[in-house]
């Protein structure tokens, strides 16, 4: 969820109304977004948006027009929209595609602004929503990267192709030499990061204008030259690249419309392809691609659970900003130009939702009959804790995740530094492939390692210490669709200067007992134990279990000093 | 009340000293042994307990000397003194050679020449012409008697007090003593402080007290499992223990207060007609996502959102229908009236494994079995790739949720909400906004008042979207919701940091309670 920054004031101005924080607070609730940080020292209000499907939020113009519709009830105007059959002339500006880019990276949409110099907390708002649009919207640049340029440096048509990567080279930003495409790759920071997009193509997208001066290495980097605009700066052209046309088509629109907003005339840009897309071979951009969605009013009304006159579901659609009218039964809606997230009617309902306001409805008891219940397992799991705690332990809530270390390397009796390192799926340990840290890296297979961790930091506390926990363990089992197993599992451990393997055993019988089910045991030859003092639990002829004084060189690995007896049973084995 | 509260803690001996004697008595331990029929310990306490309270004081301390019975004396004690031994022997079996008689009454050789030299020497023995000791005059052996008694009454009082003896006395069992490390003798010699008390004023006001109060000292301390046998409870009464004394810390087996909380919140629901549900740990990208009208780039399914599993990597066959029905509503929305997301649905994908990443999961893989009316809730382990600290965890709970039926729409949606908060909860103060979650439309979030940390979100609901009902077989709509019990769990426990609910530390756990 995008967390913005804005000057206040900004935010003011295109709300065209100033909000003390509390104001502003509720009005936010209409564009899902919440204030995280108020004002500070320079002015500046960092707010959360949480609707990921409505990147138009995600700037101060963006936010401000949201509230200013709802405020004066007008929806703003925007003359530089083509549509299909319907492009502006656009002169000049030309975008020239090369078949090159086809299987590379083959969507560009531009436009260009003028009229104004770009003042700071434009320049801040605009650089921001390339940023989150880029990110969030985007796929972290994978489908939209966006520079901004200086155009009276460049000259049109600019081109777009596939360049060879050891050829091309350019000053990108926060650079002074010259580089090559795959050296930006490999030496820029935005290469490091962003690399990975293009790394594996044999030809590299490149934005040149018509002498051959670079403009932008997508989805790297700017050049340092055309590719830097500051404040002061009052001819500007923007571009976006990617791999789907309609993704670029809303960003475009998107940043336009906030550009307009904040006071520049927008000026469209004639993109041409030599292969066919979704909207022709030439696309002149900003360009309205979004098609109208038909919903029904008793639709609304159901889902709402209220009951609403057809016009006063059209008043509420246009309160949020889309334009709607009657068609018969069904209304028809035409999202605003910065707006694609009208998938089902249901989206439609839920502006509907937000323009009528959370306070007019009234919350209904529900009367449906259900029957409450808990799983057999948790009923199961519930009888274990009781008896456990009957017998003296404390239960304990343990993480699932743990490291290699712990649970492999502690648990075995030699030296942790002497060991040969274990493959942990080897073991039937359900592996993570892309751990953030060493210590989450494995799903338990067993709860003996966190009760051992347990009693690693718990030598202060009084003894003896009785320990239990009911939870999940997971294991590699290829015989099953998942190619793994989840278990209901109690883990138990004493830990006392007169602990011994009877005192378990003695405890297993009785738990079993009460669990109606006869029990033998079977000398097993379990490493983590004691030879002689180890044992599997077998209800008839399965072996649900086991128990044993747990080897002296583990206690060493885990740093434990005193003698520590441990038991697990898998519940989902009980046949109960 | 103070003279009250003093009282309860005077042990019966010391309310029987006290009652026992006055002002103008002294007190020692000889004394009070013969009188009050103490032993010499209980003696000793009683003086050491009254003296702490100041109500006896030191008046007189004089050294006097003692002679105690040496483990030889003890022998001799139980089994006879050499002399009579030797008597005892020859009076039976006749004159017996002197080599065998050390074996025949158990004594060195030594010891049974020395009472011989002893006793021939009065008279009361002699050697035969065969080397054989036999009886002579047995009466002239006069001291064996005296020894006896010595002996005797050390045995019986642990001492005997040398101001006791006569004259003749002294001098016979100052001839058995030695003083340290006294061996082949009787007796040795201690020296010893005798200590003279007097009740103090105060120890004088405690007695009259004690007496108002009805206490003899007799109370008893135990009630015994005889005395319930034979009736004698009936005629005691029992010492009134001081109730002001600090309990001690007692560690019992118990639940996890968190573990307990969260059943208890299970409780609520099945009460509440919810039914609970659960499953495997390890997902599939289908059930985590797929089925949720995630596009499959949707951003939080990304690598840095979802733990992917190392091996195996990939699960068998999606179930159908659904997998046909899911993919072609990410496709073009299939027969759910939306455009869907228009993209090409990866099957491989899909089929990737990878560890749960969210409780609605598990409502999406109710769906095509559930009931209609129903309820369903569970509260399961969810992971995410997120760096670990006090807000954040790598696993932990969540509580999901879903109703189906045809009485679903927002307004009921809100009502349950509304008891959510008031149920489990215990919110008064309730606000709704609108929120957002990719499976939902509308979404709303419920936000409670507490008293102290102000309106928090306490979860967040929604309408599953038709490309999640639909697919997966359900035409009623389905309320799907979602609640953060983990922020009440840490309220309730009086913690600020996530992690302490999965806390390792024993002590810490032990210590844990509900506020």
């Amino acid at each position: 969820m995008p967390k913005i920054e804005m000057y206040r004031s900004a935010l003011d101005a295109y709300i065209g109304e100033r909000y003390e924080r509390e104001e502003l607070e509720e009005k936010l609730v209409t564009a899902k977004a919440e204030v995280d940080e108020w004002e500070d020292e320079e002015g500046i209000l960092k707010i959360e948006l949480n609707d990921t499907n409505r990147p138009d939020l995600w700037s101060a113009a963006g936010l401000g027009r949201q509230l200013r519709v709802r405020r004066t009830g007008e929806r703003p105007s925007y003359n530089f929209f083509s549509a299909p059959g319907k492009l502006a002339d656009a002169g000049e500006r030309r975008i020239v595609v090369d078949e090159s880019v086809r299987e590379i990276r083959p969507y560009v949409v531009g436009f260009a602004v003028s009229g104004k110099a770009i003042d700071e907390a434009t320049l801040k708002d605009v650089i921001q929503s390339q940023e989150k649009l880029c990110w969030n919207y985007g796929q972290k640049r994978e489908a939209v990267a966006m520079g901004i340029y200086r155009s009276e440096l460049m000259r049109y048509p600019v081109r777009y192709r596939g360049a060879d990567p050891d050829e091309a080279s350019f000053v990108p930003l926060q650079m002074e030499e010259e580089l090559s495409l795959r050296r930006i790759l490999s030496e820029h920071p935005k290469g490091l990061e962003f690399g990975h997009i293009v790394a594996d193509k044999p030809r590299m997208p490149l934005l040149t204008d018509d002498r051959g001066d670079v403009l932008s290495f997508p989805p790297i980097i700017n050049s340092a030259r055309i590719g830097a605009v500051e404040v002061g700066d009052s001819e500007l052209f923007v571009e976006m690249t990617g791999g789907n046309l309609e993704i670029l088509l809303l960003a475009c629109s998107v940043v336009a419309c906030d550009m307009a907003d904040s006071g520049f005339t927008v000026h469209p840009v004639s993109v041409e392809y030599p292969f066919d897309t979704p909207y022709g071979r030439t696309v002149v951009t900003p360009f309205y691609f979004q098609e109208p969605i038909r919903v029904s009013p008793e639709g609304a009304g159901k889902l709402l659970g209220v009951e609403m006159e057809p016009d006063e579901v059209v008043r509420r659609i246009e309160q949020v900003g889309s334009y709607a009218r009657m068609d018969g039964d069904e209304i028809e809606v035409q999202p605003a130009e910065y707006r694609n997230d009208f998938l089902h009617p249901v989206d439609v309902y839920e502006d509907v939702m937000i323009g009528r306001g959370m306070d007019s409805f009234e919350p209904a008891v529900p009367h449906d009959f259900t029957v409450g219940r808990l799983t057999a397992e948790e009923e199961l799991a519930r009888r274990v804790k009781l008896i456990m705690v009957g017998l003296g332990y404390q239960e304990m809530v343990f993480s699932y995740l743990g490291s290699r270390r712990d649970y492999i390397g502690r648990m075995r009796p030699e030296p942790v530094d002497r060991q040969e390192p274990i493959d942990p799926p080897s073991r039937g340990i359900v592996q993570i492939a892309n751990p953030m840290s060493e210590n989450y890296e494995l799903v338990r297979n067993s709860i003996l390692p966190h009760l051992l961790g347990a009693e690693t930091v718990s030598a202060n506390a009084a003894y003896p210490h009785r320990m239990f926990e009911v939870g999940k363990t997971a294991c590699v089992d290829r015989s099953l669709n998942y190619g793994t197993r989840t278990d209901d599992t109690l883990g138990f451990l004493v830990a006392d200067a007169e602990a011994s393997f009877n005192t378990l055993r003695d405890h297993i019988a009785v738990l079993l007992y009460y669990l109606n089910l006869d029990h033998t045991l079977a000398a097993n030859d379990d490493e983590r134990f004691i030879r002689g003092r180890r044992a599997d639990v077998l209800v008839g002829d399965r072996t649900v279990g086991l128990l044993g004084e747990v080897h002296p060189q583990v206690l060493v690995n885990w740093g434990i000093e005193v003698p520590c007896v441990a038991a697990e049973l898998r519940l989902t084995a009980l046949p109960v | 009340m103070g003279a009250d509260a003093d009282l309860k803690r005077l042990h019966p001996l010391e309310v029987k000293v006290l009652r026992s004697y006055g002002a103008e008595d002294r007190l020692t331990v000889a004394r009070m042994q013969e009188e009050l029929g103490f032993n010499e310990g209980q003696c000793n306490q009683a003086l050491s307990w009254l003296s702490a309270k100041e109500y006896v004081q030191e008046e007189e301390r004089r050294s006097r000397v003692y002679y105690e019975l040496t483990d030889l004396g003890r022998d001799f004690a139980r089994n006879g003194i050499p002399e009579r031994r030797i008597l005892h022997h020859v009076s039976e079996h006749g004159p017996t050679p002197m080599a065998e008689l050390g074996a025949a009454v158990g004594l060195e050789k030594k010891d049974v020449g020395s009472a011989f030299g002893a006793m021939s020497k009065a008279g009361a023995v002699r050697m035969d012409d065969q080397k054989r000791v036999e009886v002579q005059e047995p009466d002239q052996a006069d001291w064996v008697e005296t020894v006896e008694a010595l002996i005797a009454r050390a045995a019986q009082n642990g001492s005997i007090s040398h101001g006791e003896l006569s004259e003749a006395d002294a001098r016979l069992i100052g001839g058995m003593s030695k003083k340290r490390g006294a061996q082949g003798v009787p007796f040795k010699v201690v020296e010893r402080e005798d200590v003279t008390y007097r009740l103090t004023d105060a120890g004088l006001t405690a007695a009259r007290s004690a007496a108002e109060a009805g206490l003899t000292g007799e109370e008893v301390g135990a009630l015994t499992p005889a005395m319930l046998r034979d009736g004698s409870w009936r005629r005691v009464s029992f010492r009134e223990y001081n109730i002001d004394t600090p309990p001690a810390r007692v560690s019992i087996g118990r639940r996890n207060p968190y573990a307990e909380y969260v059943d208890w919140v299970k409780d609520k629901l099945v009460g509440l007609g919810f039914e609970e549900f659960d499953g495997p740990l390890v997902e599939t990208e289908f059930w985590n996502s797929d089925a949720l009208f995630m596009p499959q780039f949707h951003a939080a399914r990304d690598i840095h959102d979802v733990y992917k599993v190392k091996e195996p990597t990939h699960a068998g066959e999606m179930a159908q229908p659904y997998l046909d029905q899911v993919a072609a509503t990410h496709e073009d929305g299939w027969k759910t009236g939306s455009r869907g997301w228009r993209y090409g649905f990866d099957r491989d994908f899909t089929r990737r494994l990878i560890l749960r990443s969210q409780g609605t999961v598990l409502s999406a893989k109710t769906l095509p079995e559930a009931k209609i009316p129903g309820k369903y809730f569970g509260i399961v382990r969810c992971f995410r790739p997120d760096d670990v600290d006090a807000t954040h965890l790598s696993d932990f709970y969540q509580t999901e949720g879903i109703v189906l039926g045809e009485e679903v729409n927002l307004r009921t949606l809100l009502g349950f909400l509304r008891i959510f908060a008031e149920e489990v909860a215990g919110a008064d103060e309730v606000k709704y906004v609108p929120g957002y979650f990719p499976f939902t439309e509308p979404s709303v979030e419920v936000h409670i008042k507490h008293p102290v940390l102000g309106w928090f979100e306490l979860g967040g609901s929604g309408i599953f979207r038709p490309e999640v009902t639909e697919p997966l077989g359900v035409s009623v709509p389905v309320l799907a919701w979602g609640l953060g019990i983990d922020r009440m769990a840490l309220m309730q426990l009086g913690l600020g940091d996530l992690r302490e609910l999965f806390s390792n530390d024993l002590e810490k756990v032990r210590l844990r309670r509900r506020s």
